[in-house]
């Protein structure tokens, strides 16, 4: 049994698993029973001045028969009194000590403000504070949440006034919706942040329905962006997660979030830098029991690894993340078909021919039976045949062994090489 | 053609020359790939290099050739 007690900027937990804060975690009752089913810690819905929400507020995408691929809301911060919220937080913390409580806090661009709201919070004993610098919808229209998070100046100076005042860590939490997220990461590390949690959701609209022409959400007819999360934004909050990881000017912990839907997605962005993960949407999708797979799996993996501490996987994978220009030129995969397992469905040889390099023949054996086979020499080694595969091991990409003129070379000594040699 | 076939044909052509002890002189890199002078010190020869695995032997040969030259 290993240990998932987890330390994000000094909070502790009894793991690494945390509900992200969003709609789950609105009251001190979803809270405690997220606790009960076993949460290692909860980042309260955002505290600011009680906003007026609408309805309908949530969408979903499906794709191809997956329900909640992706999932985008309107749904604003709290819309409770800020008093409520605190006697809840008070009470959950002293029910549930070992618990990590964050409050997530959200409110205009203003010393004073951010000096009265951090005071208010940490006296009923929250464990850190997560500063909204990401919601994209409603809020930044109110010149708050995205709107000053995507302001490198803003995030720096609303950081550092928070800092002024808080007794306990402080995480960032910074919106995707900015060309590069290491900007405003090192803004908040300049600002004095603990800690930095990403992503926030994505601008998105779910759709259109093709009978009313109405958008998906919309209100008495009429619709605006949301935010988007969900499985189908893992592969950018992964990204964002290991950018700032590998900067080494971007020198604090951070709470991964985006699309963590069960321990798969957890070790992965745990191996990419994050010492901890938050999670919304597979909750809402499954319910709070959701965590005890999670937890489960995450312990089944870590012993198998013979690893003790989950501590001990944050970041392994942070020194194989580079730039492309670094990448070896000269290394090559190959596809290699097993015959045996292969249904000869021919998906691997449409998608070769029509969209890729044209290297997978189809060939007929001495008997007259269909066979495919990959031409090597042709191959780029590209992963697209056996992406589209449908039966497991029928595809194996391998690595090609290198022959005189394929020593390793990157793009950047290229680079420098030809430069070298003066243009004729 | 195949892409391997174009490799092969113009990997042919640079190793004749390397073979008659032609070196890189100057690359020219455009849109229509790489312009490639070679010298042997009294003669010189041009290839136009199109296909991208030539293009990376090429750069072999160049690193090859400047690993040589600082060895001796």
């Amino acid at each position: 049994m290993a240990n998932l007690e987890t330390s994000l900027a000094g909070i502790r937990s009894p793991n690494p698993f945390w509900l992200a804060s969003a709609p789950p975690t609105n009251s001190g009752y979803q809270v405690q029973r997220a606790f009960e089913a076993g949460w290692g810690g909860a980042v309260w819905k955002t505290l600011g001045d009680p906003i007026l929400n609408v309805s309908s507020r949530f969408a979903a995408t499906s794709f191809n028969g997956q329900a909640v691929a992706g999932f985008n809301n309107i749904e604003l911060i709290t819309d409770r009194p800020l008093e409520v919220n605190l006697r809840e937080i008070e009470e959950t913390k002293i029910k549930y000590p070992n618990h990590a409580i964050i409050a997530s806090l959200m409110v205009e661009p203003n010393q004073e403000k951010w000096h009265e709201i951090v005071k208010m919070v940490e006296a009923v004993g929250v464990d850190g504070l997560e500063l909204n610098f990401g919601c994209p919808h409603g809020m930044a229209e109110r010149g708050m949440g995205a709107a000053s998070g995507q302001v490198p100046e803003l995030v720096k100076q609303q950081t550092a006034w928070v800092k002024e005042v808080a007794q306990t860590p402080v995480i960032v939490k910074l919106t995707p919706n900015i060309t590069d997220i290491t900007f405003t990461a090192k803004a908040a590390v300049e600002g004095g942040a603990d800690a930095v949690s990403m992503i926030n959701t994505i601008n998105s609209l779910a759709g259109v329905d093709l009978d009313s022409w109405n958008t998906v959400p919309n209100v008495a007819g009429k619709g605006a962006h949301g935010g988007y999360c969900g499985p189908a934004v893992k592969p950018i909050a992964l990204n964002m997660v290991a950018e700032c990881a590998r900067r080494p000017d971007i020198n604090v912990p951070i709470s991964g979030m985006g699309g963590v839907s069960s321990w798969k997605e957890a070790a992965e962005f745990m191996l990419m830098g994050a010492s901890n993960v938050q999670v919304c949407t597979a909750a809402m999708h499954h319910g709070f029991r959701i965590v005890e797979d999670m937890i489960d799996g995450l312990n089944n993996y870590l012993d198998e690894k013979q690893i003790g501490s989950v501590a001990e996987l944050v970041g392994k994978t942070v020194p194989k993340y580079s730039d492309w220009g670094e990448l070896d030129l000269n290394y090559r995969v190959v596809a290699q078909i097993d015959t045996e397992t292969c249904i000869n469905c021919n998906k691997c040889h449409i998608a070769c021919e029509d969209t890729s390099h044209q290297c997978i023949d189809m060939l007929k054996d001495e008997q007259g039976n269909d066979f495919l086979q990959v031409r090597e020499d042709d191959c780029v080694g590209c992963n697209l045949c056996s992406i589209v595969c449908p039966v497991d091991g029928a595809i194996e990409m391998v690595e090609a062994p290198r022959k005189t003129g394929e020593e390793p070379m990157t793009w950047n000594e290229r680079q420098s090489l030809v430069s070298m040699m003066g243009v004729k | 053609m195949r892409e391997h076939a174009e490799f092969m044909l113009e990997k042919e052509k640079i190793d004749a020359l390397i073979e008659d002890g032609y070196e890189i002189t100057a690359v020219q890199e455009n849109l229509e790939g790489a312009f490639v002078q070679f010298s042997n010190g009294e003669k010189q020869a041009h290839l136009h290099i199109e296909s991208a695995d030539a293009r990376k032997y090429f750069s072999f040969l160049l690193k090859k050739q400047k690993e040589e030259a600082a060895s001796t």
